[in-house]
């Protein structure tokens, strides 16, 4: 350690020989959280809670019944978002990078997903089934995987060329993929589709994955979604249901969505990669708020706007300490 | 939970707009609270104490 670093360190250590004044940082702890928790029980006896309805696959099956079909179409031919996602869930994509960095990819599939079974047929299997799906679920279970997979495919590919419209939909090869549809359709207008994804073997269930995955891919939560002002593209992570106020600390990773290229899904590679280059942006930002004093310029701001001045202005009167001079 | 308060809460929301800005009037009336409550600490005279030690 250098003279100079000794005396430094020493004139730091030594203790305080100016002006002082009492406080008491346990008082004043006690008073803010005494104020905060009558302001939250105020506040929540007299506004409550966001209470939209909740989504359910009963309220989807009801509300928009050939939506529901198309999706449990797609999900048994693998052409769902959940299906071609990539990791975490399956290894249909590569999913998200941002450059060379492969981040999705290289983090593996840690939570897989095989939306054939369990998003179709091991919840049909749960119930107690009429003869024809019994006997298509038969069928689709003895057949060979290359044979499952042109079925759904051949009837996806019809349901897309008919615009989603069920009723129009031509004859064909599908084998027993309508009526496991179908089934299924049934099944969620019931109510029963939900208790069966949502069982886990557990007592509690807390995991929502399954659920949450099956609603993003047909319009249900889409259309919730945009209804309710929460999509991405319009500030919708600083939003809440409802009049509640929202989220407004993320205005910063909000606004990013908001402006090019990054709010142009067409737009290689950033629009394409947008989750990944924000994120990347908000640590860097991040990293540069906890740096804030090792960066030179920025960590002498508060000389330059010396907003603590105006603060513990009577101090600096009393004490007739004057602004440094730059 | 009911009341009109309640339902006029879970009413939807309004939004001002204004090209890519866009934001709900709720969120808007807290952030006037927060910087509002912020510029009452900078202006807010601290009060005087009853002694001073030296």
């Amino acid at each position: 350690m250098s003279v100079s670093k000794e005396a430094k360190h020493a004139f730091d250590a030594a203790p305080w020989t100016g002006k002082t004044k009492r406080y008491d940082i346990v008082k004043e702890g006690s008073i803010a959280v005494a104020l905060v928790a009558i302001m939250a029980i105020f506040l929540s006896l007299f506004l409550g809670s966001p209470d939209d309805t909740p989504l359910t696959f009963k309220g989807w099956a009801i509300s928009n019944p050939d939506n529901f079909y198309a999706t449990a179409v797609q999900e048994l031919s693998g052409s769902s978002g959940t299906a071609t996602y990539g990791a975490p869930y399956n290894k249909a994509a590569d999913g998200l990078n941002v450059g060379p960095l492969w981040l999705q990819k290289w983090a593996g599939v840690t939570r897989p997903i095989d939306t054939v079974n369990e998003f179709v047929i091991a919840p049909l299997s749960t119930q107690v089934l009429s003869t024809d799906i019994a006997s298509a679920l038969a069928t689709w279970k003895s057949a060979a995987d290359s044979q499952k997979h042109d079925w759904a495919v051949a009837y996806d590919d019809a349901i897309t060329k008919a615009e989603g419209k069920i009723s129009t939909v031509p004859a064909g090869a599908y084998g027993p993929v309508p009526v496991l549809a179908q089934g299924l359709t049934d099944m969620a207008k019931g109510g029963a589709l939900d208790a069966a994804l949502l069982s886990q073997g557990g007592f509690f269930q807390t995991d929502n994955t399954k659920q949450i995955l099956f609603f993003g891919d047909g319009a249900y939560l889409d259309e919730a979604g945009t209804t309710a002002n929460l999509q991405g593209g319009t500030w919708g992570m600083m939003n809440e249901t409802g009049r509640y106020p929202g989220q407004a600390w993320l205005w910063l990773y909000s606004f990013w969505y908001q402006i090019p290229p990054f709010n142009n899904e067409n737009s290689k590679p950033i629009g394409t990669n947008a989750d990944a280059y924000i994120m990347v942006i908000m640590g860097i930002m991040s990293l540069g708020l906890i740096l804030i004093p090792v960066i030179p310029g920025v960590r002498s701001l508060p000389m330059r706007i010396p907003i603590h001045r105006g603060i513990w202005r009577q101090y600096y009167d009393e004490n007739g300490i004057k602004r440094r001079k730059k | 939970m009911t009341g009109w308060i309640s339902d006029f809460m879970n009413h939807p929301a309004t939004y001002l707009k204004s090209g890519w800005l866009q934001i709900s009037v709720s969120n808007l009336i807290v952030i006037i609270l927060m910087l509002t409550i912020f510029a009452l600490a900078v202006l807010i005279p601290f009060p005087k104490d009853k002694e001073d030690h030296k």
